[in-house]
């Protein structure tokens, strides 16, 4: 009994070890190399060698994204970001605070078609939401890039979800003060709000910084180039420097991760909807 | 502030950005994709001109090999790729929930795919399968294996994207499971085990029960993200070799952006949709069914 046990206990290590393995590989391999020169990487991998997986020590591709307009996409989509953070957390939090504090006209059905866009994949939209900027002259403006993805049916729900846990009496009592309900909103449901707003503003910070699709096609000018799409022209444009595309992608990678680590919990409950102990 | 004394009026006042919002820009596309499918636009003369042609769009496309081809492409992989992936969230999600002195190191270490954009994720595998100077080729030949041709062959670069999604997906659909899992009441196991119930009988009388509205809502979403797989596609294969990854989603991309053909990019567009629609309709109907009557709680 005991020993089939510990042959469980070693088992189990076995597949995380290797599951582990397959899942950090890609990272260790890209950040390793993109502190290489480019014909060290391919001199470490052919014949392979145990030098792939170790590190090099030269910043030259570092350098070389910078001058190659990285820096410009950058700020691009810090820019992008921060707007739509912003005025994502504003409006749907205002959302949220309408669908749990009254009961109104239509509230049913118009909170079902909020859901309901919720479930449309934003991928499949592109198509036509580019050919509808080009109509309303936003197509390849900053415009195009922040507004269409301020509104978002999660994070209605996730403030509604919160806003609903607030209690009654303690709303009634400000409105009784005199407070108008834009200063209950603003004043008392808001501040109390962090820890939503907290993983509500990290999704939409993640959604933004990871699209690809959506700025590819809505802004091609290089001057609104955010940072996704500038990674996937390096690696068509310069297929052949290696390094050059490690260093981008470590660079473009290291921030959600640094993000998502630091607010892991906020994050995982807000996808997730369920509070982490 | 005069506005706000009208009572009625200031739910309205609070959702309506929000509200013009999702309505212009998520659900009003849906209505201009479905419309713009039924125009046909010629460039006869340097001059545009606008057509309006009913379904002779659809009707070019369904007798368009390419298409029929795309539509089996697409079939193939959600057939393959979300049971795949599925399977594989639940199996980790199972394996993460034993305790250790490791696991939350190990567990913050599996979510590692989820912080990576999938276009870095593409990026990085693509030039990890490269059939040259590849790592994967240079490590399978560690174990005799021959270099493989990977994304340039017909018959394997559908797999590699299968792989590369999977990378990236498994971990973020184990979140969701994984919450799951964490919510089942120790002690329905407890009882399970005082009756004597196997390891299996656990998984299958306590586990699969109590998390089938997560494998449900897990199944769905990753489906509906599934059929708009692109972003291998334009980054590594351009929907080939000899249009082996040329799903539905990329072949209405190409045909707008590449060959400014609208009118068939719509309507292949709106095809996905109602597909997309349909298939999760029916995971809907004959998954959530079979939940009623055996609820506990």
């Amino acid at each position: 009994m005991h020993f089939k046990r510990q042959w469980s206990v070693y088992l189990w290590y076995l597949i995380i070890f290797i599951g582990l393995i397959i899942t950090i590989l890609p990272f260790w391999w890209g950040v390793a190399a993109s502190f290489k020169s480019n014909s060290q990487i391919f001199r470490d991998l052919a014949p392979i060698s145990h030098k792939a997986f170790l590190p090099g020590f030269s910043l030259d591709s570092y350098f070389a994204i910078f001058e190659n307009d990285f820096g410009r996409s950058m700020l691009n989509t810090f820019f992008v970001s921060i707007t739509s953070v912003a005025g994502g957390l504003l409006i749907n939090s205002m959302a949220g605070f309408a669908f749990a504090q009254f009961r109104f006209k239509g509230d049913n059905i118009i909170f079902g078609f909020v859901l309901l866009s919720f479930a449309v994949p934003a991928d499949a939209i592109a198509i036509p939401l580019f050919k509808m900027m080009r109509q309303i002259g936003w197509f390849d403006t900053f415009y195009a890039l922040i507004i269409p993805m301020l509104a978002n049916g999660l994070i209605i729900f996730l403030y509604r979800q919160f806003f609903l846990g607030i209690p009654k009496e303690l709303i009634e009592a400000a409105r009784v003060d005199g407070l108008s309900w834009f200063g209950v909103f603003w004043r008392i449901c808001l501040p109390l709000s962090v820890p939503v707003t907290l993983g509500a503003g990290l999704l939409l910070f993640v959604f933004q910084w990871e699209s690809y699709l959506w700025p590819l096609i809505a802004a091609p000018s290089p001057e609104l180039h955010l940072i996704q799409v500038t990674l996937g022209r390096f690696s068509t444009e310069y297929e052949m420097i290696w390094n050059q595309q490690f260093a981008a992608s470590s660079i473009a990678g290291f921030l959600p991760l640094v993000f998502i680590y630091m607010f892991q919990k906020q994050f995982v409950s807000a996808l997730t909807g369920v509070e982490q102990k | 502030m005069n506005f706000f004394k009208r009572q009625w009026m200031v739910p309205y006042l609070f959702l309506a950005p929000a509200l013009i919002g999702t309505i212009a820009f998520k659900l009003y596309p849906i209505f201009i994709g479905f419309w713009e499918s039924l125009i046909y636009t010629s460039f006869s003369g340097g001059a545009e001109k606008r057509i309006f042609v009913w379904f002779e769009n659809y009707q070019y496309l369904f007798d368009d090999k390419i298409f029929w081809k795309s539509l089996e492409i697409t079939a193939f992989l959600t057939i393959i790729i979300n049971p795949l992936q599925i399977a594989m969230s639940l199996g980790l999600a199972l394996l993460l929930m034993r305790k250790s002195k490791f696991i939350r190191i190990i567990r913050s270490l599996y979510l590692l795919p989820i912080g990576i954009a999938l276009p870095i994720a593409t990026i990085i595998w693509g030039l990890m399968l490269d059939p040259n100077q590849g790592l994967i080729n240079g490590l399978i030949g560690v174990f005799g294996i021959p270099p493989q041709p990977f994304l340039v062959s017909e018959n394997q670069a559908l797999w590699c994207i299968i792989a590369i999604a999977t990378w990236k997906g498994v971990a973020f659909w184990m979140l969701f499971l994984l919450a799951g899992l964490e919510d089942i009441p120790k002690q329905y196991y407890e009882a399970a085990e005082i009756d004597g119930a196997t390891p299996f009988q656990k998984f299958r009388y306590v586990t699969i029960p109590q998390l089938k509205r997560t494998i449900l809502f897990v199944f769905v979403a990753d489906t509906a993200a599934n059929f708009v797989l692109m972003v291998p596609m334009i980054i590594l294969t351009k929907g080939g070799p000899l249009q082996s990854t040329n799903v539905l989603i990329y072949e209405g991309y190409r045909s707008g952006f590449y060959y400014q053909d609208w009118g068939r990019s719509l309507s292949i567009i709106t095809i996905l949709t109602v597909i997309t629609l349909i298939v999760i309709g029916l995971q809907l109907l004959f998954l959530s069914e079979k939940n009623e009557g055996i609820k506990v709680k």
